[in-house]
């Protein structure tokens, strides 16, 4: 049986940021939050590994006041429970502190036999989050999961490293991170939605979690953001026959000197 | 020894580092240390100019599990600033190395710079929609992707190289390890690429994409969901933030919606070409040319547009 934390992140949506193209600024106003793109993906692993072979999962996410919002969304792909950190300032959070908040709830929910996050955050890319989860829990950790075969206490992981595929064994708690096609997301249903609105929800306050001031200063300080655009032609083709569209296309590729 | 120390599993990457990591050096008034795992390697770092080597050695064969050594290592030296190859090894490694020495780390910096003994480096976030500048105190760790810089000539001076016999346990056990051939093309090297996405609809239709991609003079590449989910092409040929980026004179997305994480990955291209049946895709925005059609009837007409024109 197995008891997984999987952790996800409630993030903006970035099809929905729009960037000034005058003062590259980025205007959030418009975008809504969602669950990481690939967490949804970590959170599917974990809940078909319960329902295959029993025991239960648990979400985790760390945020600010919004991330109540997500529970429900969560809850509704699986899990059985849901804990929220929360945190005041969690806006300025780098991976650091991030990681520190998360260990610290991991270490009041009791135990697991193995947690469950994805490979990157689609927001911050880090890259470092559950690494420094698995050195604060003092377990190891297996990242680029495609795989993952639970064989009693033995997990093996199939990894993916650029042209090498690895099987890794592990015994114990370990942190596992997924690549996207490890277990495609579902859509709730009616039902599982409405299930969810009954499931636990935990909320921890960030300053109940014992951590000294310094584990929650971030080292990362954020100077700017600006908006990344580009100025392409823009020239659309709608009429005309595939063979005459081809044609002006092809002369221009031409006259571009790229052909 | 404080000052700019590198590490990366790859000895390429590794030497790649020096450039950065000299010229961080110069600002500061201080030298560069590096880390190997093979001697050769190591040799070769000392020869670029850096002044202490200190090659690991140890029995184990997973890299990742250096991790703890390496941040002992760091500590010992009282390193400030730590560049990281950003393979994902490497990105283990740093992340890892990090954690134990409770510093700050800034993944894929695109550019990395001094200022007031902080670190400053450049990255991307949302998919690569922004470019952040972000800002860490000493130690900083930061991992650079391959391919970021030269690898500068020899220099006169030669640093040391010291072994060290480490344990290195990782806690787990390997059990397998499969290196699927390398399909040939490096398509990031390519000058004109086509790029397949979700809207093509079955297997049989690349037949129709290589024969546009034989007129244009082109290797074909795609989107992320091709490779990962329906895996009809290897995995190095995904295009994107988190995969391959191109800066060729042409590309041409087909059936591609134009997500921001793969337009990251084409937009140094000169020119681009999209053909999707929806107008309203974002692919549009991020293109000189759009055809707003179904690419079973635009990709035939333009291979033989193509053909025509070389005729
Ligand atoms: C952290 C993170 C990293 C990512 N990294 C990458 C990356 O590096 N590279 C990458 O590619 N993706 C990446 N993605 C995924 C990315 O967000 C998109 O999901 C992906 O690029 C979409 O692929 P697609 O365009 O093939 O598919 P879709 O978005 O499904 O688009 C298919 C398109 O085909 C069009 N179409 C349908 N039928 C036809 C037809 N008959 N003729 C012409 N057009 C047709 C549709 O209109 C649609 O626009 C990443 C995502 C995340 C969260
Ligand atoms: N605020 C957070 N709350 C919960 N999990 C997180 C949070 N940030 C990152 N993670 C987990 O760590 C993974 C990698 O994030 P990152 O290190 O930011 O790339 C995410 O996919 C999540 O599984």
């Amino acid at each position: 049986m197995q008891n997984i934390l999987v952790c996800y992140k409630w993030i903006l949506n970035e099809q929905e940021i729009k960037i000034d193209p005058n003062t590259l600024s980025l205007d959030t106003s418009r975008a809504k939050k969602r669950i990481s793109e690939y967490d949804k993906n970590a959170i599917e692993l974990a809940a078909q590994i319960v329902e295959a072979q029993g025991g239960s999962s648990i979400a985790i996410s760390y945020g600010g006041a919004d991330v109540k919002q997500s529970l429900k969304d969560a809850l509704a792909r699986g899990p059985e429970r849901a804990i929220w950190v929360n945190d005041p300032n969690s806006d300025k959070a780098d991976a650091y502190v991030t990681a520190n908040a998360l260990a610290a709830a991991v270490r009041q929910a009791g135990d697991y036999s193995m947690i469950l996050c994805a490979d990157t955050s689609a927001d911050a890319s880090n890259q470092q989050v559950p690494l420094r989860l698995a050195v604060l829990l003092g377990i190891p950790a297996i990242t680029c999961v495609i795989k993952l075969d639970v064989e009693g206490e033995k997990v093996i992981a199939t990894r993916r490293v650029g042209d090498t595929t690895e099987k890794i064994s592990v015994e114990g708690p370990a942190v596992f991170t997924v690549l996207p096609e490890i277990a495609q997301p579902r859509f709730p249903t009616v039902k599982q939605v409405l299930a969810a609105g009954r499931k636990p929800q935990l909320e921890l306050k960030v300053d109940d979690l014992g951590l000294e001031s310094e584990k929650l200063t971030p080292k990362r300080t954020l100077r700017e953001i600006k908006g990344y655009t580009m100025s392409r032609k823009n020239i659309v083709y709608k009429e005309g026959t595939p063979a005459e569209i081809a044609a002006q296309l092809v002369n221009n590729l031409i006259k571009e000197g790229v052909i | 020894m404080a000052g700019i120390w590198i590490y990366s599993e790859d000895i390429i990457l590794a030497k790649e580092l020096v450039t950065p990591a000299k010229e961080l050096a110069k600002q500061a008034g201080q030298k560069v240390g590096a880390i190997a795992l093979d001697a050769e390697g190591a040799k070769e770092l000392a020869a670029l100019g850096v002044t202490k080597v200190i090659v690991l050695q140890s029995s184990s064969s997973w890299v990742e599990a250096y991790e703890q050594v390496v941040a002992d290592v760091l500590q010992e030296e009282g390193a400030d600033i730590v560049l990281i190859g950003g393979t994902i090894r490497g990105k283990y490694t740093a992340a890892k190395a990090a954690a134990r020495l409770d510093a700050g780390l800034l993944t894929d910096a695109v550019k990395v710079m001094l200022e007031n003994n902080k670190l400053i480096a450049e990255r991307f976030v949302y998919g690569g929609l922004a470019v952040t500048t972000e800002e860490l105190s000493f130690p900083a760790f930061v991992t650079i992707p391959p391919r970021s810089y030269e690898i500068m000539t020899a220099e006169s001076e030669q640093g040391e190289v010291i072994v060290k016999e480490v344990t290195a346990e990782p806690g787990i056990t390997v059990v397998d390890v499969i290196k699927t051939q390398q399909q040939g093309v490096d398509i990031s090297k390519a000058d004109r690429v086509i790029g397949i996405g979700r809207g093509v609809e079955k297997l049989e239709d690349l037949t129709m994409i290589q024969a546009l991609a034989d007129a244009a003079g082109a290797e074909v590449g795609c989107t992320r969901p091709i490779c990962e989910e329906l895996k009809w092409m290897p995995i190095d040929r995904y295009i994107g933030i988190s995969g391959q980026v191109i800066k060729g004179s042409l590309y041409i997305a087909v059936g591609t919606s134009g997500q921001i994480q793969h337009v990251a990955g084409i937009r140094d291209s000169k020119v681009i070409v999209a053909i999707n049946t929806n107008e309203k895709e974002p692919i549009f925005t991020a293109s000189d040319y759009g055809i707003v059609g179904d690419y079973a009837d635009i990709v035939p007409a333009l291979t033989e547009a193509l053909q025509n024109a070389k005729a």
